[in-house]
């Protein structure tokens, strides 16, 4: 016994990662991230719903600019979208006299609003490909009893697309938070901005690292967790029998 | 009798898909109480005809009369279309449709799936609509499937559930787009019993089906279509009794 508490002693001693000095980093670090990811996850929510109406609209000037949008967004690296808006943004006329640049001027915001577009895109393009294989019989349906486009959007379409889009939207969710990381190389102290930080105060890159993977390796569980509840709620209707 | 307008009519309806004309100009008038059922070979146009009567197929030409109100069409460079959709969905309401593949709305319990029109297209309270929902589920048999999702039950419980869904619209006119040609032959009699009796208290039904027995015993008026044009129209006794034309009597004939 008392091999092991002075083995456990002499292994913490020279450790730099369980100190309160470098706790806190982390913990500073993962509220960041949590923010960042969590507002972009909910804005760009909210844009892909719309988005993704306009996309599968079978009117070629209304689904087209959307198209463009996603592809542009789905088709060059969220680190170069990043440093378009976090380098870019100082270059607009006027911006640095404008209310918004105490804002903008913060790290945090243009990340999250180069993240807020990036996930919006790959969300328009998962309830686009839902909304695109509703089954073509449920909408015979809806329309043969007399709902409006509008009403059968709301309560069928939609309802039946986003459920579908869970497995696909849980991924994207996983993608993000991972994505998050790139945040860093722009000063900003995210999760992986605390690991650096700590990695180059004490130069001990394992420890480091290690323990941000650690941490991001729970904040995945946290979310397939979550997904996995809603799935289990939300899709019992594809399941043939109930457990 | 002139007191009630005739719940559906529907005169020289024509269609045509590209090249080939496959409703030459198709008449039918349903009076209160009228089962009408529509016979005739795949392809002869029967399930068209139908889909033409409450619009999920525009026809090229002829005239929609439900409930005594025109429906009112406009040509456009797409072709003959509704001048107004309003129209056509406050007609559609009157008319419901029971499908051959069921298409229950697959993320809904049976009982979301029956009062979810009602509710939401008639505005009917949600009281009302359940307790209209929980007497129809009884009246199919399916009390016990109410949470049940269609994926959970057989082919002939989702279309007993779909008829139930039909009827919660309460409508002028039921159509029945093949009801049974989907199911497995032992629970094609459940939906037939179902169909029988709200032939028998008077609902106004027209019917695609090649169910003859059902066709026989139900129907006021039975027409046979060949090739996009009645063959032969009349009681079921005169026109599955003793049919006149070669074509209709080799359809009736037994196959082996």
């Amino acid at each position: 016994m008392l091999d092991i508490s002075t083995w456990f002693n002499d292994l913490l001693a020279g450790n730099v990662i369980f100190t309160a000095d470098t706790l806190g980093y982390y913990w500073e670090g993962l509220v960041t991230t949590t923010q960042l990811v969590f507002l972009s996850l909910i804005a760009g929510l909210i844009l892909a719903v719309p988005l993704a109406i306009m996309r599968s609209s079978k009117h070629k000037w209304i689904s087209l600019p959307v198209y463009f949008y996603t592809y542009v967004f789905r088709g060059t690296p969220l680190l170069i979208q990043l440093y378009i808006i976090y380098y870019g943004v100082v270059f607009i006329d006027g911006i640095q006299e404008s209310f918004l640049w105490p804002v903008l001027r913060e790290a945090f915001y243009p990340a999250l609003i180069a993240f807020t577009l990036n996930t919006a895109a790959y969300t328009t393009e998962i309830f686009r490909g839902a909304i695109k294989s509703t089954a073509q019989g449920e909408i015979e349906a809806a329309r043969a009893y007399g709902m409006s486009q509008n009403l059968m959007m709301r309560r069928i379409i939609l309802p039946s697309a986003f459920r579908r889009a869970l497995p696909a939207y849980g991924n994207e969710v996983i993608f993000m938070l991972h994505a998050s990381a790139i945040a860093s190389v722009v000063t900003l102290m995210d999760l992986t901005g605390a690991a650096r930080f700590v990695y180059a105060r004490y130069y001990a890159p394992f420890e480091a690292f290690l323990f941000v993977a650690a941490i991001y390796l729970c904040l995945t569980f946290a979310i397939l967790f979550f997904f996995r509840y809603l799935e289990k709620k939300l899709l019992a209707h594809l399941r043939p029998q109930d457990a | 009798m002139a007191a009630t307008p005739t719940p559906l009519e529907v005169r020289n309806i024509k269609k045509r898909f590209g090249d080939t004309e496959v409703l030459k100009g198709l008449s039918l008038q349903a009076q209160k109480g009228d089962v009408i059922t529509l016979i005739g070979a795949s392809g002869s146009g029967k399930s068209t005809f139908l889909r033409c009567m409450n619009l999920l197929e525009q026809p090229d030409d002829g005239d929609l009369i439900v409930h005594g109100e025109p429906i009112r069409f406009k040509t456009t460079k797409h072709g003959r279309e509704p001048e107004d959709w309003k129209q056509v969905v406050q007609m559609r309401a009157k008319l419901s449709m029971v499908f051959q593949s069921f298409n229950l709305w697959a993320h809904m319990t049976l009982l979301e799936n029956i009062i979810e029109a009602p509710i939401h297209v008639l505005k009917k309270p949600k009281k009302e609509a359940l307790e209209h929902a929980h007497a129809l589920l009884d009246r199919v048999g399916l009390t016990a499937r109410a949470n049940a999702y269609p994926a959970q039950m057989s082919g002939g419980q989702q279309q007993r559930g779909a008829i139930a869904r039909a009827l919660a619209m309460d409508p002028e006119v039921m159509l029945f787009d093949e009801p049974t040609s989907a199911l497995d032959p032992e629970l094609v009699g459940d939906v037939l019993k179902v169909m029988h009796g709200l032939a028998e208290e008077g609902r106004t039904m027209v019917v695609v089906t090649h169910e003859m027995g059902f066709a026989r015993d139900v129907s006021s008026q039975v027409i046979y279509l060949h090739q996009g044009l009645v063959e032969e129209a009349g009681p079921p006794d005169q026109v599955l009794g003793n049919p006149q034309s070669p074509r209709l009597q080799q359809f009736l004939a037994p196959k082996y």
